[in-house]
């Protein structure tokens, strides 16, 4: 069997992830992994299936559409990554967070500082609330550090780009969060 | 993943709550440095001190920013000094506090405390020559701090150490009254000490200790106050036990915090983690407050009626909530209320709705004692003495330590002003009734017999 990564977007409702795992069920797939999310108003999801050797990607796509008529979902089908289970060098898990108000470039900013360090983005939040507290409108990056890549020289490219985008920014190990906040 | 309220909860705490490792303290047994030749003596503590304490402060610094948590203070604490140099005079005392404070301004600490003697049940020749040269030795340094233990439940109270140490309390303010007795902040007097509080002036390193080891100071009354503040909007008919379990759960994570960075502060060094001590110790600044916290659980001021059993109800959730987060608990561990150290509480005695009085029955229920207490400089020697034996019959009957940092500040009354700088604060001079005429109680002398431990009322 070979696998492949379906994402899923849509207006939000009950009924979306039973539909479309009906769906993958009676094409014979088997879901391997699954990450789903709301964000405002909209559903989205990636399910990492194993699909039966009879079919191939584009097959699967145009049964899922056909299973999922009138539901007004955007479903593609891809193949795996194939470089994805490369081996990956050690790297400390960090927390990149900015505080301020909200204007055009930020994400863009701190990501990009981030991949020129080689730092990868394993997760994302955003909190608007809007009003002044600074807090109410934040940028969480969780990301993984590479043992090889300077922290002192990340921090102070992260803090250029604070500084011009009129941001505070703090850079923290994730340890620090994991054990004040849970047992 | 990290969820989100985690994170922004953190960084609150952080960065509006004051929550920070209040100190790293570096405990350094000094015992095998032991000579009668009191050069030999300091020059072999001061290459001890330097080389182990070499990387403490870049190594706090390091780790605080790696978790974004400041450490503000590096102290150390070594063997008390009456054991370690029983055999000297006490000029050789004065000599080895001079030493101990070149080591530590050499390594960039700001305070060394183990100018300590433990008496509780008598005074040997090292005790003796240590605290008769407390007052020269704190005179004329910058960075030592002292403690005597003259009192513990197994012993009783040492009545003629008490008396001693009322002279010398006295005498060492009057020998730093260019600033305000300045000298006195950096002594106190003990019942039941603990072998491995972090904090000043009450560190040393206790005899069943090894080599080196690391205890933490963390603190947070800010974290504590701004956690029940929203608790009482977020629940309204919030009750006393959920109050209760607030603080218990901040109390928590200001544990984990510290004991996190002081894991890694002791690994690094090659050292044994101690404690953490998890007390609520304020500085005068604005939302690092204990007093603060009196209000916002409901009362006017620190000091009013209902002071004992806020504090009561504080000073054991935190313990509670500090002994889930860390297997390893010790120094003191509880809420402090030193006068001249939290802008709340010297305010509340400025105004005068905080007494001595009070403050002395809120010690039998926090874990320092009466500490930071500006006195009128015309306060006998018996006077403080028998002030410190009240204190001493309070940690002693109820099995706690208790404590007295008693600054008599000379040539001021009670109501004037006393500034002592930095974090140790200022604060307006407290009146004590009968503080300036004799007590022959305490001349009476000898012990207070241990107190029988079954019949508890």
């Amino acid at each position: 069997m070979t696998q492949a990564v379906i994402s899923v977007l849509g207006e939000d409702r009950p009924g979306i992830i039973a539909a479309v795992s009906q769906a993958l069920l009676e094409a014979g797939c088997n879901i391997r992994s699954v990450s789903q999310t709301l964000l405002q108003a909209v559903f989205g999801a990636l399910f990492v299936v194993a699909m039966p050797d009879d079919i191939d990607e584009a097959a699967l796509a145009r049964t899922l559409t056909g299973a999922l008529d009138g539901l007004d979902l955007d479903v593609i089908v891809h193949a795996y990554p194939a470089g994805a289970a490369a081996a990956r060098v050690h790297a400390e898990p960090f927390v990149v967070t900015t505080h301020g108000p909200d204007r055009p470039g930020i994400v863009a900013a701190v990501s990009g500082v981030l991949a020129r360090h080689g730092v990868n983005v394993t997760d994302l939040q955003a909190v608007f609330e809007g009003g002044d507290r600074p807090e109410a409108n934040a940028m969480i990056f969780q990301v993984d550090v590479p043992d090889p890549v300077s922290l002192a020289a990340l921090k102070a490219d992260l803090a250029s780009a604070a500084e011009r985008l009129g941001l505070e920014l703090n850079v923290q190990h994730r340890r620090l969060f994991e054990i004040m906040n849970r047992i | 993943m990290l969820g989100k309220q985690e994170v922004i909860s953190t960084l609150e705490m952080l960065k509006y709550e004051h929550l920070d490792l209040r100190t790293v303290t570096l405990g350094i047994s000094l015992l095998d440095c032991a000579s009668d030749d009191v050069r030999v003596f300091t020059a072999r503590a001061r290459q001890r001190i330097e080389t182990l304490a070499a990387a403490l402060v870049t190594t706090c610094d390091r780790l605080g920013a790696t978790y974004g948590v400041p450490v503000v203070n590096k102290r150390i604490a070594v063997s008390p000094i009456a054991l370690v140099g029983a055999p000297f005079t006490a000029a050789e005392m004065v000599e080895v506090a001079r030493a101990l404070d070149t080591a530590a301004g050499n390594v960039g600490v700001d305070f060394v405390g183990g100018f300590s003697a433990l008496v509780e049940k008598g005074m040997a020749a090292g005790d003796r020559a240590l605290i008769d040269a407390v007052p020269e030795a704190l005179a004329t340094t910058a960075r030592v701090c002292a403690s005597i233990n003259v009192a513990t439940t197994r012993a009783g109270i040492n009545m003629d150490a008490v008396l001693r140490m009322g002279e010398t309390v006295k005498a060492t303010a009057e020998h730093t009254a260019s600033d305000d007795g300045l000298g006195a902040a950096k002594l106190v007097v003990f019942a039941n000490i603990p072998e491995d509080i972090p904090f000043m002036a009450g560190a040393y390193l206790g005899v069943g200790e090894g080599d080196a080891v690391i205890n933490v100071g963390v603190s947070g009354p800010g974290v504590v106050k701004r956690a029940i503040e929203r608790a009482i909007e977020a629940e309204p008919g919030i009750d006393l036990g959920r109050l209760s379990e607030v603080i218990k759960q901040t109390a928590f994570k200001v544990t984990r915090a510290g004991e996190l960075i002081g894991r890694e502060v002791a690994q690094t060094l090659g050292v044994t983690f101690g404690v953490v001590d998890l007390s609520l110790a304020p500085t005068p600044t604005r939302g690092d407050s204990v007093g603060e916290i009196f209000r916002s659980l409901g009362l006017a001021s620190i000091g009013a009626p209902g002071s004992t059993a806020v504090l009561a109800m504080l000073n054991d959730a935190v313990k509670k909530g500090g002994a889930f987060a860390s297997s390893y608990v010790g120094g003191l561990s509880g809420a402090f209320i030193p006068v001249s150290e939290d802008l709340e509480i010297a305010a509340a005695a400025a105004r005068g709705d905080l007494s001595i009085e009070k403050l002395e029955a809120m010690t039998s229920v926090c874990s320092v004692g009466l500490d930071m207490i500006a006195l009128p400089g015309d306060t006998s020697a018996e006077a403080l003495a028998a002030l410190i034996a009240d204190e001493m019959a309070i940690g002693v009957i109820n099995r706690k330590t208790t404590a007295a940092r008693l600054i008599p500040v000379p040539g001021k009354r009670a109501g004037e002003h006393a500034h002592f700088g930095g974090l140790l604060g200022e604060a307006t001079i407290m009146a004590l009734p009968h503080g300036s005429g004799g007590n022959a109680f305490v001349r009476f002398g000898g012990r207070v017999p241990a107190p029988i431990q079954s019949l508890v009322n």
